[in-house]
């Protein structure tokens, strides 16, 4: 586990020392504030607009800083830091585990980090506190990051730094559309994570409470289909040369 | 130079030790070692590594040779358990070349070390330390210790990710005696290393195995710096071993009080002494070696004129080569036989 943990803490401090991952949150914040100028335009739905694409900029930033991994492993594993690492006394698949923790460690402080500014931006502009079901949907949000990491991670490890980022865009996407999709046998919950589990943004938006079992029972559903991604990583990258 | 002077060979004939003797006496043994990276994708010309067997003594340094895409890194990466051979064995201190925990007492060396750039160096050796279990009470300190010994403690605090190609060696070595290894394994150690970087590192090199009692097993292309902390070399050459062994043995054998002269202008004097001639075997250029396995006086005369009256053309080399003209022997003649 301290192995795990090293790789774990090392991933998530050289993620979070970009400035460029500030830039990002700043961004955000700034989209989510500007939301309050259409009132006029919402006809005076400003509110819920807030609070709307709050959770929809904050399900956009997980999956860029996601995608923005797809190239950190490739790019490790090609320039030799893998090769440092992995010829200690540690296993592939604790690798593979650490660098999971670790970059979900970073992308979910990232998105802590907006939905709290998010709430500060929502209290200011119309002076009325959060509700609870706001802070269920932010949290559901921040915890979809779980599934959602560890499909960058399958795909980061298997394929190279052109393809891995590509392929993981269409993975979460087609991870938003179970609508469309839901009549594909095995394809949520199998290969791909339902992350319609995690989106509660109407339900924020007309206060509707998330009961908290149901915050439970999803956050397990995402750390297991974490694990069994991870294992199938694993017995991929178990084989893999490694430069 | 004489045929068979050097065969591909085991280095030490190990005919009269005992399987007991064979895991203490050696750290890394390799048999038929063969990797292809040829894929239905591609295929390759020849294996990067072929068939190769090779066993390194304990308490050795050990010099790893060969040419540019020799399969240099190719071995050494498949001892370290990164890449998978296509065919043979191969232990490390003993144990398989993927075990996990023999790790902890290997110190490696990457051909081109890279680490992660955001964090400091002080940082990615603490990661580095927490991976081979070295206890968090000893950590910090040892950390601070190998960054002193590589002269990188004035910036142990700066990020990994801004400091030059020789910086980079350093911090690799630093990572690689972190745990007192009883073997280090380095590939290219020297490159990139300033004059004083190379002698430094030699005497770190050294210093690991004196008073640590460690077994070094580097590959290079620097010859002087390998002649010179050597005590046993091997040559690769397209994946093939072209032999190996002691570095005295290599290159004093067969010419002990002998003498090899190289001739590139004949007349009918030098003719003569090619008759006289144990070994003459023809080079390209129309040059030719003469080798003499005993001088009298009478030979040193007769080449001693020679040479006089023919300058560069007629040459007259010591009984003892240096590595550099073992080395570019050995290739060269490796490369004719296979062209
Ligand atoms: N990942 C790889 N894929 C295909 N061929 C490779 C790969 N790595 C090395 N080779 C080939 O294997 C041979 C040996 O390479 P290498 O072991 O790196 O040589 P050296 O370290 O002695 O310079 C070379 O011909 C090289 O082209
Ligand atoms: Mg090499």
């Amino acid at each position: 586990m301290s192995e795990i943990m090293a790789i774990a803490s090392g991933t998530w401090k050289n993620i979070l020392r970009m400035k460029v991952v500030y830039f990002l949150i700043l961004c955000v914040w700034i989209l989510i504030g500007s939301a309050a100028l259409y009132e006029v335009l919402s006809m005076g739905q400003h509110k819920p607009l807030m609070i709307d694409v709050s959770l929809a900029l904050n399900a956009v930033a997980a999956a860029l800083v996601v995608i923005s991994i797809t190239f950190e492993i490739p790019r490790e594993l090609r320039q030799g830091v893998a090769s440092t690492l992995l010829t200690k006394s540690l296993g592939r698949t604790q690798y593979l585990a650490g660098k999971l923790i670790g970059i979900a460690v970073a992308a979910i402080v990232i998105c802590a980090l907006i939905t709290v500014g998010s709430f500060v931006i929502f209290y200011y502009t119309f002076t009325e506190s959060i509700a609870l079901p706001m802070f269920q949907a932010q949290l559901l949000q921040i915890l979809s990051i779980i599934p959602m990491a560890a499909i960058g991670v399958f795909f980061a490890t298997l394929f190279p730094e052109v393809v891995a980022p590509v392929l993981t865009i269409i993975a979460i996407w087609f991870s938003y559309s179970v609508g469309v999709l839901q009549n594909i046998p095995l394809l949520y919950g199998g290969i791909l994570p339902n992350l319609d589990l995690f989106n509660f943004r109407s339900q924020a938006v007309y206060h509707a409470d998330i009961p908290w079992s149901y915050v439970g029972l999803v956050t397990l559903w995402g750390i297991a289909f974490a694990i069994f991604a991870l294992m199938l990583t694993s017995l991929f990258f178990k084989v893999k040369d490694i430069k | 130079m004489t045929e068979g002077r050097c065969k591909p060979s085991v280095f030490p004939p190990r005919t009269d030790t005992g399987r007991e003797d064979t895991l203490d006496n050696f750290v890394i043994e390799t048999e038929n070692l063969t990797k292809d990276y040829s894929s239905w994708l591609r295929k390759a010309k020849r294996p990067a590594l072929n068939n190769l067997t090779i066993s390194i003594p304990k308490g050795s340094v050990f010099g790893f040779l060969g040419p540019n895409g020799a399969g240099k890194t190719t071995t050494i990466k498949i001892l370290m358990g990164l890449i998978r051979p296509t065919g043979g064995m191969a232990t490390v201190l003993g144990k398989p070349y993927d075990d996990v925990e023999v790790k902890n007492r290997i110190g490696f060396l990457p051909d081109s070390p890279a680490f992660t750039p955001q964090l400091s160096a002080m940082e990615f050796l603490d990661v580095c330390a927490r991976l081979l279990k070295i206890p968090s009470s000893k950590r910090k300190q040892r950390v601070e210790e190998v960054l002193e010994i590589v002269r990188m403690a004035p910036h142990a605090k700066s990020k990994v990710g801004t400091f030059s190609r020789g910086m980079l060696q350093r911090v690799g070595i630093a990572q690689a005696i972190l745990n007192s290894p009883e073997l280090l394994i380095l590939d290219e150690p020297l490159l990139g290393l300033d004059p004083y970087g190379r002698q430094e590192f030699k005497e770190i090199i050294l210093e690991q195995r004196d008073k640590f009692g460690a077994s070094v097993f580097f590959s290079s292309h620097i010859l002087s710096d390998v002649e010179e902390i050597c005590d046993s070399i091997s040559i690769l050459n397209k994946g093939r071993l072209l032999c190996a062994g002691k570095l005295s043995d290599l290159l004093s054998r067969d010419t002990d009080n002998g003498v090899l002269v190289k001739i590139r202008q004949c007349d009918d004097a030098v003719k003569a002494l090619m008759t006289d001639a144990d070994n003459v075997q023809k080079k390209e250029n129309d040059e030719w070696e003469l080798t003499f396995k005993t001088l009298s006086p009478e030979l040193d005369r007769k080449i001693n004129e020679l040479s006089a009256k023919h300058g560069e053309a007629v040459k007259r080399l010591n009984a003892r080569e240096d590595l550099e003209s073992f080395f570019f022997g050995k290739i060269e003649e490796d490369n004719l036989e296979n062209s």
